[in-house]
């Protein structure tokens, strides 16, 4: 067998990994391996000095191979990837050993966990020495870019790289755009007016030249990749309908017809936004049943029409808000939903301008302020007689009719958590903060562009801090709410920043991707047709003739389906052969 | 369930911080005073990278503990996992094989996973041909959001296998060959 030079790096991460691993010991055990050439431990291997450190030991100690053991190669890969390739090996040459996410954040420190790393240590040096150098493929980028929803977000991103001189297809699944915001009348803390941000927004978006809006519309499916994806849309709910787009450039060709087109794009930024949560699934509010308990939203409708009334027609003469329904709750969702509170204050500024005696009374469980601007609107808020009661976690307050003799309608029963006291809150009108939840389709949207979802339902970014816009399916990207409940200034900055990875994708005109596919050795080849129905990505084609399948390596996503299949095992995985993977069985069981 | 589980197996619960590495005063109630003896199985974990290699990450970086059992492999889509590296690994001296996946339906290949569903009886029919006893093989359909399933699992497949004791499998294979 063919003699390496490998180096190996042990990354204590600062004591993330020594704390637990044994560092030292992983660097013993690594030395004595065959094909083992430098061995050491580290700091932080992916600082400057760490990588300069590979860099110069493979350009004098003569490295061929590196084997990096720190965090998930999710994390880190392409990091040390480069660092290898600008010291003048394929960068394919690496293999990392996950000894923080699935060893050492995992394990108590001891033998158990060093011994761990060992193994996983052992595999990757097994394996580095079987790996072949790979070229990775360059295709040309698809300047167009798919926009699936029309709220901020969606408008913002549309707008960002239409500007830029790009074409974008806006696709939003209602009849008009604006999205959620459109139901909003002031935002906070500033109380400037949402439709003045959406208005000039929509105008533009509807006149741009570079923009084809289609309304009424959903994605139904999304095939190709980065760069080169085609999108068929169509109108939603079947087709016929009058909500079609504003031009027809994208409709004639394959996959057109009545309500439906198909687009080419190169990229896709998903902004499908969120729904509020059903108030009347918590019982305690009698949401639906009682009179005069109202949503966020259904006061905001109140606002925006300038009549803040009970039902029976008259003013409040006492309002509640109250805090955090549907969030924050071990019941329902245990995340926050991030706007409510800043909203619950906004709307005790509205009622006091609308209905100056109104006695108003807030039901918080605790007070996020933590924007800009908005622990000042907070303190405001406090000094205009709002009465802040609070309630404990999950230990709702019971909304109830009151009786004739009581001067309100309704009255709220409140464990009140400062004061230590059961007490009773008169109201006319309660107002109850929603939080936001994952839209219905957007497990459907999830799995036609192929992102994930978290357990709540929200879209999975790349890296929660590092890489926020981006999705585990290159080329599709994600903003606004659709990835968690945020505010208006976060959604417009993803927007923006989806928008800006894309155009400096389009700035470079082609892309690269991922060296990995399968191929055909065609002499092993006995053209049983297999894999040609196996493919999910019809990547494999048969040539009738040689009676030898192929596969169309640009159209490969490297499944390795069709390698497992193969009867006559005539497909390699590139990056993933059956020699490496059984030199890595080998290493973790040594 | 989860308490049960990892009362079971031995592996500190998240405490009160929930963050950090286990407290090493956890960890050492993991190790029972004289239980050295007590067998530690070798698994050998196949993980789809979009979601169950994701789901592992996950427990990491929420800090689930799980028995230190299990070395993951990595492979792009459950439907790589050829029946042999199953094989391969018991004959190599693993205790216990497990595969995890994307959900049926949300697989990062469409459909990758109905495959792995189809070929995973067929596998376990092989298995029970050779004598290899039924728990040893596991599926478990693992997403990027589910650490603390994937924590689970290990720990429950770690407490089954140790009741099984060791697999035969690679000295029964030696045993074979030095007759031979």
């Amino acid at each position: 067998m063919e003699q390496h030079r490998i180096g190996v790096y042990v990354c204590e991460c600062g004591t993330n990994i020594a704390k637990v691993v044994d560092c030292a010991a992983v660097v013993r055990a690594a030395e004595v391996l065959p094909g083992v050439a430098v061995a050491t431990s580290y700091k932080y291997m992916c600082s400057t000095p760490g990588q300069e450190m590979i860099a110069a030991d493979i350009q004098e100690k003569g490295l061929d191979r590196v084997v990096v053991a720190s965090c998930s190669p999710r994390m880190h890969e392409p990091t040390f990837r480069r660092t290898i390739r600008n010291a003048g090996l394929n960068p394919y040459y690496l293999q990392m050993a996950n000894i923080r996410e699935q060893c050492s954040w995992v394990h108590g420190a001891g033998a158990e966990a060093t011994q761990k790393a060992i193994d996983l240590v052992h595999a990757a040096v097994n394996r580095v020495g079987l790996h072949e150098p790979l070229e990775s493929r360059t295709v040309a980028m698809c300047s167009n870019t798919l926009v699936l929803g029309g709220g901020i977000a969606g408008l913002t991103a549309s707008l960002e790289l239409a500007d830029a001189g790009y074409q974008v297809y806006l696709v939003e699944k209602a009849d008009h755009l604006g999205g959620n915001l459109a139901r909003v009348d002031l935002t906070a803390p500033y109380l400037d007016s949402a439709q003045d941000l959406l208005r000039e927004r929509i105008q533009r978006v509807a006149n741009h030249p570079r923009i084809e809006t289609f309304l009424g519309t959903e994605l139904r499916s999304l095939e190709g990749y980065v760069g080169n994806f085609t999108a068929a849309v169509a109108l939603a709910g079947g087709d016929g309908g009058s909500g079609a787009g504003n031009g027809s450039a994208a409709q004639s060709g394959d996959g057109g017809g009545p309500g439906r087109w198909a687009l080419e794009v190169g990229s896709v930024i998903v902004a499908i936004g969120y729904k509020e949560f059903d108030a009347s699934r918590i019982t305690h509010f009698g949401y639906g049943k009682l009179p005069n308990v109202i949503t966020s939203f259904e006061f905001e409708k109140m606002v925006r029409e300038g009549r803040i009334q009970t039902a029976e027609g008259g003013q409040p003469q006492y309002a509640a808000i109250v805090h955090c329904v549907g969030s924050r709750s071990q019941e329902f969702h245990a995340y926050c939903s991030r706007v409510c509170c800043m909203t619950a204050l906004k709307y005790a500024h509205e009622l006091k301008s609308a209905v100056p005696g109104c006695y108003i009374s807030d039901v918080y469980i605790d007070m996020h302020a933590f924007g800009k601007g908005c622990e000042d609107f907070y303190r405001r808020s406090s000094e205009v007689k709002t009465l802040f009661l609070m309630y404990g976690k999950n230990e709702y307050p019971v909304i109830r009719k009151a009786d004739p003799a009581d001067d309100c309608g309704l009255l709220i029963e409140v464990n009140e958590q400062l004061s230590r006291e059961q007490i009773e809150i008169p109201a006319d009108l309660v107002i109850l903060m929603v939080g936001m939840e994952a839209r219905e389709d957007s497990g459907e949207v999830a799995h036609m562009v192929g992102i994930s979802q978290d357990k709540d339902g929200w879209f999975i970014e790349s890296h929660p801090k590092l890489d926020p816009v981006a999705t585990t399916t290159e080329g599709v990207f994600i903003a606004g709410t659709c990835a968690a409940p945020k505010d208006i200034p976060d959604s417009v900055a993803q927007a923006r920043a989806a928008a800006g990875r894309i155009l400096a994708r389009i700035a470079k005109g082609s892309i690269e991707v991922d060296a990995v596919y399968a191929e055909i050795d065609e002499e092993a080849c006995s053209g049983c047709r297999i894999c040609n129905e196996l493919c999910p990505y019809v990547a494999i084609e048969f040539d009738a003739e040689a009676k030898r399948s192929r596969v169309i390596s640009a159209l490969c996503k490297a499944c390795g389906a069709c390698v497992a299949a193969c009867p006559s095992g005539a497909i390699r995985a590139r990056h993933f052969t059956d020699e490496q993977i059984f030199a890595e069985i080998e290493g973790v069981l040594a | 369930m989860n308490a049960e589980v990892a009362t079971a197996v031995e592996t500190p619960v998240v405490g009160g911080d929930g963050r950090g590495a286990p407290a090493a005063e956890k960890q050492a109630a993991l190790r029972v005073s004289g239980s050295s003896a007590t067998f530690q199985p070798r698994i050998v974990g196949f993980l789809c990278n979009w979601c169950s290699y994701a789901g592992a990450d996950l427990a990491g970086t929420s800090r689930t503990p799980y028995a230190a059992t299990v070395r993951v492999i990595r492979v792009m889509c459950s439907a790589r996992i050829d029946p042999t590296f199953v094989l391969k690994a018991l004959a190599e001296g693993a205790d216990g094989v497990l595969i995890c996946g994307c959900h049926p339906g949300d697989c990062h290949y469409s459909e990758g996973n109905y495959k792995t569903m189809r070929r995973y009886p067929l596998l376990k029919r092989m298995l029970a041909d050779f004598g290899i006893e039924e728990e040893r093989v596991r599926l478990e359909w693992v997403s990027a959001s589910e650490g603390q399933h994937f924590a689970d699992v290990v720990d429950d497949m770690t407490r089954r296998i140790r009741a099984l004791g060791p697999s035969k499998v690679k000295i029964a294979l030696a045993t074979d060959r030095a007759e031979r």
